[in-house]
């Protein structure tokens, strides 16, 4: 009898717990079933904002659907949290997000154009070197002062070109060693003047501006101090904004609270001052696993969503309060490279065994890998068919990206032509051996802990053996993979990725000219002044000098469709695919305009919560 | 004054300890292949004059002897130095300490108040169906990893959405009133101690058991058996006073582990504790943080001890005359 009452005991409370869980995906779902993701490719077009002029002051209208007010916005942020909340001092993606919410630029750019529009100026014109831009007029900081050319004059002279902070964006505007000169012509206007013409400075001009009367006195005590300017233990008061949102809350390892600014300049077609969200949350969630269960336990608003999850979400948003929004494919590209490196280091030793220098400076022979790696195959094993086959070095939803770089399919009847070609053979057991009888051989790098690139690796392995090479396939600890890229150059072949800017071209030189610090495929020491380029690196060297200083589109369109198209046939890099950017979003978010380049929450002073 | 020779006497002997700590930490962490300046080398927007910058301002530029005389002389002064993203280690740790603190003390607290107890009465009940029971029990606890009763009870919380997905605080913490705030973290706080509190509970009460169950064997409890003591004398004057020893041994421990000991549950709670900082710290390799946790880590322990010891040269009177 005791013993029964036990069983009855724990049915009760197993039916009891079994009835507060919330549903989840039935068994049997189909776990490829993303095809149905994939055209929901086009989204409605997003109203441009216009200048309209009340009151003496510029404000911008919205021009979307009016909203209500009120409502939090809780979205996540993977790893430690920021480490500043200053714009000038972020060197990571998190701190600059974080700091970028609070301070807006003279431009941003238009999330489906990518051309660049006016924020907080109200127009801009470029006449050769010049810039001229017009400020809105009427416009406040959080606390009540206007906003101003001194303070853009200030930004740009005291901080960028003293080199306060970090000065990634200063070395990116020397042109011969000079810098642009900022200057003031009246309250609300500043004239920008470049050494030279140099078109990447148009996109410059979406850096934060700094509200003088706050950052002026940081700035007179020296560069150490505004090291610690505005860190993560400011007090929430000190901030001074100018964007839609200011610092509220910041919790170590937990969350940054924003609230809105009162004094935003964006208002809806009433009149209103956006945005329509009273806060603004970042969780800071240790890694993807514990972002998906918050978002699934409700305390996540949106989300970014990869692989296994995509479909799983998929199936789930359709008894849920969620959707699914596919922007397209992703920014970063994800490569194949071979060590073309055919120095001494100061040993007197190469850096890369001769033979196999070789083979991989043989065009033909990392045309036939290209031609060898299965990308159609990889996209559908590893990320899950949410993906999309790359052959050009810009990425697929770049506005330079030369469309008439074809794709194509794996070819392995081709690679073994190209191979004949360059005195390779195969012996019976089908090995491939070079003209000088040497089997061929190479290790295969990533780092390790990368389950994607560790993926690529295993297939790039397989695929390459169906050519008869050996390939020993090494993920490594990712900080030595970069030892071994940047410094010691010992390495064969290696899988990484790199991000890239899908607006500006530019930001690739380091990696395509030859004496670029990332030009990992040929790099060379620093210092090293010998010649010893290929025609093709020469070329590159020659496109992105000249292409920097081309102003209008069309005339850069064809300097970087021509480097492109160096790539695309010389492969130093095998590109593989582009991941799509898959997010999530609850519906009771309104005015949402998912873009490829804008992501979906770009417009985030128009979003509003629908009661 | 005899302890007090004896306290100074052990401080003295904690300090070539302390260096040896230090160093071999140090040169593991330096000597090691990860580079701290990895990530922005791989950033094609990071110039070459960046680079140098941080290799300059990380001491990295310099060998290492030179770089372990530059920690160890600002760590005696007190001074922690800086992380590498620049800032102060010191506040770093402030920062997270209270938490980890009011996490351990908590589990710390429960385990002892229900741990002790359980065992006197297994032991008292040998061999009855409640000490079998309490085995049973004890052996699940011990048995389940730490990791996987973690994410076992993050599952539940999301399916049932009866307890948050992590964390200390709710989003609208600061909305709250100060009650409300309590509640919020009590709430919060309920699966991570839960997880440690099975975990230690389980390993106390079976030592509890172990020693008052070694205690009643002895010879002295049969004497004072003998002598007609009332039962309630043998085990609550005699026997319990000889089994607490070497638990106090253990409160040695246990005040070590204070501040490391939960960093894994930490992890998969996300609980804002130092846990997760020193694990970020490790994988990009924070010499200055990492090597302040290490220490503290060290300090902990051999503090510990110390107290331990005390503690048992004040209750137990054998050790008083052998060793001071």
């Amino acid at each position: 009898m005791n013993k029964l009452g036990y069983v009855v005991l724990l049915l009760v409370a197993g039916l009891f717990i079994h009835s507060c869980v919330n549903v989840d995906l039935p068994e049997d779902y189909d776990k490829n079933k993303t095809s149905n993701i994939k055209s929901e490719k086009y989204y409605r077009e997003y109203p441009t904002q216009l200048n309209v002029n009340k009151d003496g002051v510029d404000y911008l209208e919205s021009q979307a659907p009016i909203g209500k007010f009120g409502g939090t916005l809780v979205a996540s942020t993977i790893g430690e949290g920021p480490k500043t909340f200053n714009p000038f001092n972020s060197k990571d993606n998190i701190s600059s997000t974080m700091s970028e919410v609070m301070y807006d630029g003279l431009l941003a750019t238009h999330p489906t154009t990518g051309l660049p529009v006016p924020k907080l100026a109200k127009d801009f014109s470029i006449n050769g070197n010049d810039y001229i831009v017009h400020l809105r007029k009427g416009l406040k900081w959080s606390d009540g002062k206007s906003i101003t050319a001194d303070d853009v004059v200030f930004t740009w002279n005291n901080i960028i070109f003293d080199g306060f902070g970090n000065t990634s964006t200063r070395d990116s505007m020397l042109i011969d060693g000079q810098l642009p000169t900022v200057t003031k012509v009246d309250d609300y206007t500043v004239k920008f003047t470049t050494p030279k013409p140099f078109a990447p400075f148009i996109r410059n001009l979406s850096t934060p501006i700094a509200p003088k009367h706050v950052f002026e006195p940081a700035v007179k005590k020296g560069k150490e101090y505004f090291d610690g300017f505005m860190s993560t233990n400011t007090p929430v008061d000190k901030f001074v904004t100018s964007g839609a949102f200011r610092l509220k809350e910041y919790v170590p390892a937990q969350r940054v609270v924003y609230e809105r600014n009162p004094n935003y300049y964006v208002i809806n077609k009433r009149g209103e001052k956006l945005p329509y969200l009273d806060k603004l949350v970042y969780l800071i969630v240790g890694d993807i696993n514990n972002e998906v269960l918050k978002f699934e336990g409700g305390e996540l608003d949106v989300i970014g969503l990869q692989g296994a999850n995509v479909s799983r979400f998929k199936e789930m948003e359709k008894y849920s309060d969620f959707e699914v929004y596919n922007m397209g494919p992703s920014t970063g590209t994800m490569f194949l490279t071979m060590n073309l490196n055919n120095r001494k280091d100061a040993k007197g030793k190469y850096y890369v065994n001769p033979t196999k220098q070789r083979w991989f400076s043989d065009r033909n022979f990392r045309q036939a890998i290209d031609y060898t790696v299965d990308r159609k195959n990889m996209v559908f094993n590893i990320a899950n068919g949410l993906g999309a086959p790359l052959f050009t070095a810009e990425s697929l939803n770049s506005i330079y990206l030369n469309k008439n770089l074809k794709p194509y399919d794996r070819d392995i009847e081709k690679s073994k032509q190209l191979l004949e070609k360059s005195g390779f053979y195969w012996d019976k057991k089908g090995k491939l051996f070079d003209k000088y009888k040497t089997p061929v051989e190479f290790d295969l790098y990533t780092n390790a802990g990368n389950t994607e690139r560790e993926a690529i690796g295993v297939m790039v392995k397989q695929d390459l053996e169906d050519l008869g090479m050996k390939v020993n396939f090494k993920p490594v600890e990712f900080n030595s993979l970069v030892n071994k890229l940047v410094n010691t150059y010992d390495w064969d072949m290696v899988i990484m990725g790199l991000t890239g800017s899908p607006l500006e071209p530019n930001g690739g030189k380091n990696v395509w000219m030859s004496d670029g610090t990332l030009h990992m495929f040929n790099q060379r020491p620093a210092g090293y002044n010998k010649d010893d380029r290929f025609d093709w690196e020469k070329k590159l060297d020659k496109i992105f000098t000249e292409g920097a200083l081309a102003t209008d589109f069309n005339s850069r369109k064809k300097y970087y469709d021509e480097y492109q198209k160096i790539a695309y046939e010389e492969k130093p890099f095998i590109y593989i695919y582009s991941p799509l950017v898959i997010s999530a979003m609850r519906t009771k978010f309104k005015n949402l305009y998912p873009s490829m380049l804008g992501g979906l929450t770009h417009n985030i002073e128009e979003i509003y919560i629908e009661r | 004054m005899e302890i007090i020779k004896y306290i100074l006497k052990r401080i003295l002997q904690a300090i070539p300890l302390l260096i040896i700590v230090s160093m071999i930490s140090f040169f593991i962490i330096r000597l090691s292949p990860v580079d701290p300046l990895a990530e922005l080398r791989l950033n094609p927007s990071v110039s070459q004059e960046t680079l140098q910058k941080e290799t300059q301002r990380l001491g990295l530029d310099k060998p290492i002897i030179v770089q372990y005389g530059k920690w160890a002389k600002s760590f005696i002064k007190g001074d922690l130095g800086v992380t590498s993203n620049g800032e102060q280690v010191s506040t770093k740790l402030k920062e997270r300490i209270p938490n980890t603190l009011l996490l351990t003390t908590i589990v710390i607290f429960l385990t002892w108040i229900v741990g002790i107890p359980l065992g006197i009465v297994a032991a008292l009940n040998w061999k009855s169906n409640l000490d079998r029971i309490l085995t049973v029990l004890t052996s699940i606890g011990m048995a389940i990893p730490s990791f996987f009763f973690a994410v076992l009870l993050l599952i539940f919380a999301v399916k049932t959405g009866w307890f948050p997905v992590g964390g200390l605080t709710s989003s609208d913490f600061l909305e709250k009133s100060l009650f409300g705030q309590i509640i919020d973290i009590v709430h919060h706080l309920i699966l991570p101690v839960t997880v440690l509190f099975t975990l230690s509970l389980a390993g106390l009460q079976r030592q509890m058991r172990a020693n008052l169950l070694d205690v009643l064997d002895s010879d002295y409890v049969k004497f004072a058996r003998a002598k007609g003591l009332s039962e309630f004398d043998v085990i609550y004057k005699h026997a319990l006073k000889n089994a607490i020893n070497p638990m106090i041994t253990l409160l040695g421990f246990e005040f070590a582990g204070l501040l490391s000991g939960a960093a894994l549950t930490e992890y998969v709670f996300q609980y804002p504790g130092l846990g997760r900082l020193i694990l970020e710290a490790v994988m990009r390799s924070d010499i200055n943080l990492v090597m302040a946790s290490l220490m503290m880590g060290a300090i902990m322990l051999v503090l510990g001890n110390l107290i331990a010891d005390i503690l048992l040269i004040i209750t137990d009177p054998r050790i008083r005359r052998t060793n001071v």
